[in-house]
C-alpha cells in the first residue's frame, strides 16, 4: 500500500433516531437530501474535492442501502487502485474480540489497522450528517502552520444560541484552551462543526488509551478532545465561515432542502470548481405537462409535473398530477401525488403515495395554535388513500384510509 | 445466451443534410431528448441485452463523439476484457476515399483485424445514429430459434426518406421475399438497418466484398445473397428516429412532448444511458413558467417555456421567452429575448430583446458557440 499523508474518516453509523420515520430503514448519511443527493455526498465530494483519495466509512446501522449507494465509489472518483473508499463495518478477530462500535472513538479505534496501511501522517474524521462545501486541504495547512497535535473546525453562531453546541474558547492565537459541551453560559460563539484533524501517531495513543479507560464513553467530544485539552496538547480551532448546517432533526432537514432553493444560502450546488457528485440511476429529463405551474423548485429526471408546485424540492421519478399541489414540501424519489392532492410543509419519503384529493401538512397560517404546527412526514412507500386528511406535525407510518369526498 | 453476441456500431456517417447541426460532430453525436447522444440509444439496447463487447467504427469528425463515450463506463463497458472498443479508420488509408467510408461493408473492410478477434460467436450490425429502443435479447433469440442467415429489423411504420431506406417485402413466416434499396417509392417494411448474423458468415462477406470492390451492404451485399441465403425479418412496431434532415430533426425531438411516445422510447424496463454530468437539479424561479416541456438538469428557468426540449444547463432568463424551441446544453437566453420554432446548439448565447424565428417545416438552426 502506498503511503497517503492523509486519510478521511467518515462515520456514517448514527441512526439518526430523531429523523425518526426517515431513518427507520436507512442510516442517517443515506437519507436523500437537496433533489439528487444523500446526506454522504457533500462530506464524500469534500474529500475528493479536497484532494483526499483514502476515505473510510464507518457504518453500522442499516447499512445496506448506504454500502450499495457507496459501492465502488466510482461517482466521486473513488474507484482507485491505490486508496479510493472503503466500508469498514465493525467486525471480531481471533478469540472472538471485537464489538459493536461503541462509540465514535472506538470506531476510529476498532479500523486503525485500516489507516496503518497507509502510514498516514494525518486523519481527517468526519460525519455523515451535515451539509457544506469545505476544503479540508486548507483546513490541514492550518494544522501543520499551527504545529497542532489536532485542529477542529469551528464557525460563529449567534451568542443566543452557542448553548446549543459544543463551544471552543480560543486564545489570540485561535488556540482552544477550553471545550464546554453545550453550555449554559457560553463564553464564546465558536461552535465545533464535528471536523478534526489529528496528527495520526497523538490520535493513535490517544484511542488506545481511552479504549484501556473502562469508564470512557469512547466518544471524540466527550473523551478524546477533553484529555488532548487535559494534557496541554495543541489544538487548534480552524474558521469556517461558510454554509454548514446539521440536518439532525426533521425540522433542519427540511430547513436546510429549503436553503437549496436559495441563491443567496451560500452553498451553490452548480459550482463547477467544487461539484457535489451522487450516485444517481439514468432518468430521461423530466416533464412539464400542459397544466404545470412550478416556481421556486427544484426539479429533476423522470419527473413528471402536470399540477402546482411551489418553493418544493422533487426528487428523480416524482409525479405530481394535474390539479395537485405541492408547497413548501419535500418529495422523495419515485413518489405520487394524485390529481386533486394538495401537500403543504410534508417530507413525503420514497415511493409514498398521496391519494387523489387527500391533504396532508398544513401551512403555519392555518393553525389555531402555532404550537401544534410542524412539518409533517409521511414515511417510506406508505399510502395516503384518496381524501384522507393527515394533519400538519404528523408522522405517517402506517397506511392511511381514505376519506369521503367533498 | 446474449454474451454470444457481439455489438458492431456503424458510427461514421456525417449528414451534409443535417447543416449546423453536424457541423463539428457526425451524425451518432448529434444531441438528441433533451439529455442524451443519438448513439446512446444503440449502446443502451446492446448493453441492456447483456452485450459486453462492441465496436464503435468511426471515420471523420468523431472528437464529439470521443469526449461523449469516453472509456464506457457510463455504459458500464469500461472492461478488463473486452468493453468499448472505438474503432477509427486505421491502417485503411485511401486517398479516393474523401474523409468517409462509402458503405458498411468498406467500413468492415476497413477494420478487418478487429473483426477477426471478435471472440463471440455472432455479431449484431447497427447504425448509431437511431434513436430506438430495441429489445436485442428478443431479436437475437429470434434469430437463434429461426435459423435465419441474417435476421434483419424492420418496421411496418415507414419513417425514412425512400431514397436514404432500404425495403423489404415479407411473406406470412417473416421471410424476406425482396429487397429494395434506396426505391423512389416506400415498398413494405422499412430496414432499421440492424442485421444480425454468425462471425463466419459476416468475415465471408467482408472477404468477399473486399475481392469484390463492394462498399455497400444494402446494395452489394443483401440483394445478391439475397437468394442463396435465409434472410428473415423481425418485425419491431415500437417508435424509432432516425435523424435525416433538420427538418426531421426537429419534428422527432418534438415527438419527445408526447408520453407514449416517451413511455417506448425510455421504457424503464431497459434504460438509456448516457454520460453523466453530475448536474444538480433544475431550478425554477418564482415567475417562471414551463408547460408541455422536456428539460433536463442543470437549468435555470427564470422565464418562460412552452412545447420546447431544453437540454442540461440551459439558462433562460426573466421576461424571455421560448415557445416550439431546441435548445442544447448550455444555451443563455437573456432577459426578454423571444426564440420560436428554433434549434440553438450548445453554448448559444441569445443576447437580451432579441427575436428568432423559425417555423415548423424551417426551422431556424444556430450554430454551436454562436452569439446572437
Amino acid at each position: 500500500m502506498m503511503k497517503k499523508e492523509c486519510v478521511a474518516m467518515l462515520l456514517a453509523g448514527g441512526q439518526g433516531s430523531r429523523l425518526k420515520a426517515l431513518t427507520a430503514k436507512v442510516a442517517k448519511p443515506a437519507v436523500p437530501f437537496g433533489g439528487k443527493y444523500r446526506i454522504i455526498d457533500f462530506p464524500l465530494s469534500n474529500c475528493v474535492n479536497s484532494g483526499i483519495d483514502t476515505v473510510g466509512v464507518l457504518t453500522q446501522y442499516q447499512p445496506l442501502e448506504l454500502n450499495g449507494y457507496i459501492g465502488n465509489g466510482q461517482p466521486w472518483d473513488l474507484d482507485r487502485s491505490d486508496g479510493g473508499v472503503h466500508i469498514l463495518p465493525p467486525y471480531v478477530t481471533e478469540g472472538e474480540k471485537g464489538t459493536w462500535y461503541k462509540g465514535t472513538a472506538n470506531a476510529i479505534y476498532q479500523n486503525m489497522g485500516f489507516i496503518q496501511l497507509y502510514d498516514p501522517e494525518y486523519v481527517v474524521i468526519l460525519s455523515g450528517d451535515h451539509i457544506y462545501k469545505m476544503d479540508y486541504a486548507l483546513m490541514l495547512e492550518h494544522h501543520k502552520k499551527m504545529d497542532a497535535a489536532c485542529t477542529i473546525s469551528v464557525m460563529e453562531v449567534p451568542m443566543e444560541e452557542a448553548s446549543r453546541f459544543g463551544i471552543m474558547n480560543v486564545d489570540e492565537n485561535d488556540m482552544v484552551y477550553e471545550f464546554e459541551e453545550k453550555p449554559k453560559k457560553p463564553k464564546s460563539n465558536l461552535a465545533s462543526m464535528g471536523i478534526y484533524i489529528f496528527t495520526w501517531q497523538k490520535l493513535r495513543d490517544y484511542l488506545i488509551a481511552d479504549e484501556a479507560d473502562e469508564k470512557s464513553s469512547n466518544d471524540f467530544g466527550k473523551n478524546i478532545i477533553p484529555n488532548m485539552l487535559k494534557n496541554g496538547e495543541r489544538m487548534a480551532a480552524y474558521r469556517f465561515s461558510g454554509y454548514w448546517k446539521d440536518v439532525g432533526t426533521i425540522d433542519s432537514l427540511w430547513d436546510a432542502n429549503m436553503d437549496m432553493l436559495s441563491v443567496h444560502s451560500g452553498i451553490g450546488l452548480s459550482d463547477p470548481e467544487w461539484p457535489i457528485y451522487a450516485r444517481t440511476p439514468t432518468k430521461p429529463p423530466h416533464f412539464t405537462g400542459p397544466n404545470a405551474d412550478i416556481r421556486h423548485s427544484l426539479v429533476t429526471g423522470g419527473c413528471e409535473v402536470d399540477g402546482e408546485v411551489e418553493n418544493s424540492v422533487l426528487f428523480h421519478s416524482v409525479k405530481v398530477e394535474k390539479g395537485a399541489k405541492v408547497h413548501y414540501s419535500i418529495v422523495m424519489p419515485g413518489a405520487v401525488v394524485k390529481e386533486g392532492a394538495q401537500v403543504e410543509y410534508t417530507i413525503v419519503a420514497e415511493n409514498a403515495v398521496i391519494g387523489a384529493g387527500a391533504r396532508v401538512g398544513a401551512a403555519p397560517s392555518e393553525m389555531e395554535d402555532a404550537g401544534d404546527w410542524g412539518i409533517a412526514v409521511v414515511a417510506e412507500g406508505i399510502k395516503v388513500g384518496d381524501h384522507a386528511v393527515v394533519p400538519a406535525k404528523a408522522m405517517v407510518t402506517r397506511n392511511v384510509k381514505g376519506g369521503a369526498a367533498k | 445466451m446474449t454474451n454470444k453476441l457481439h455489438g458492431i456500431i456503424f458510427a461514421y456517417r456525417s449528414n451534409p443534410q443535417l447543416r449546423e447541426l453536424t457541423q463539428q460532430r457526425n451524425t451518432c453525436s448529434i444531441p438528441y431528448g433533451s439529455r442524451y447522444r443519438i448513439v446512446d440509444f444503440m449502446l443502451s439496447n446492446f448493453v441492456n441485452a447483456g452485450i459486453t463487447d462492441v465496436g464503435l467504427i468511426v471515420h471523420a469528425n468523431y472528437q464529439s463523439l470521443l469526449d461523449h463515450v469516453g472509456s464506457g463506463k457510463d455504459w458500464d463497458l469500461s472492461r478488463k476484457h473486452g468493453g468499448l472498443r472505438i474503432l477509427p479508420p486505421f491502417g485503411y488509408s485511401d486517398k479516393s476515399r474523401n474523409g468517409e467510408y462509402l458503405g458498411r461493408m468498406d467500413a468492415l473492410a476497413g477494420v478487418y483485424s478487429y473483426l477477426e478477434h471478435i471472440r463471440q460467436d455472432y455479431v449484431i450490425l447497427a447504425g448509431g445514429d437511431v434513436a430506438v429502443n430495441l429489445d436485442v435479447k428478443d431479436v437475437f433469440e429470434t434469430h437463434i430459434r429461426t435459423g435465419a442467415d441474417i435476421t434483419a429489423v424492420c418496421t411496418p411504420v415507414p419513417r425514412g426518406d425512400p431514397r436514404d431506406s432500404v425495403y423489404f417485402t415479407v411473406d406470412d413466416d417473416n421471410v424476406i421475399t425482396d429487397i429494395y434499396a434506396h426505391p423512389v417509392n416506400p415498398v413494405g417494411c422499412e430496414s432499421m438497418e440492424v442485421y444480425v448474423m454468425s462471425k463466419s458468415l459476416l468475415m465471408s462477406l467482408v472477404e468477399h466484398s473486399i475481392a469484390h470492390n463492394v462498399s455497400s451492404f444494402s446494395e452489394g451485399v443483401l440483394v445478391n445473397v439475397g437468394k442463396r441465403l435465409k434472410l428473415m425479418s423481425y418485425c419491431f412496431t415500437g417508435y424509432a428516429a432516425r435523424l435525416q434532415s433538420v427538418a426531421g430533426y426537429y419534428a422527432r425531438s418534438m415527438e419527445l412532448l408526447d408520453p407514449a411516445i416517451r413511455s417506448d422510447l425510455f421504457n424503464p424496463m431497459r434504460p438509456v444511458k448516457t454520460k453523466d454530468r453530475s448536474d444538480p437539479s433544475t431550478y425554477y424561479g418564482p415567475m417562471s413558467k414551463s408547460v408541455n416541456s422536456l428539460v433536463a438538469d442543470g437549468c435555470v428557468i427564470e422565464g418562460e417555456v412552452e412545447n420546447s426540449i431544453l437540454f442540461r444547463g440551459v439558462h433562460v432568463e426573466k421576461g424571455a421567452k421560448v415557445q416550439n424551441c431546441i435548445l442544447m446544453q448550455s444555451t443563455v437566453v437573456r432577459q426578454g429575448a423571444v426564440l420560436k420554432y428554433t434549434i440553438t446548439d450548445k453554448n448559444v448565447h441569445v443576447n437580451a430583446g432579441r427575436m428568432l424565428m423559425g417555423h415548423e417545416t424551417y426551422p431556424l438552426a444556430i450554430a454551436k458557440n454562436a452569439t446572437v
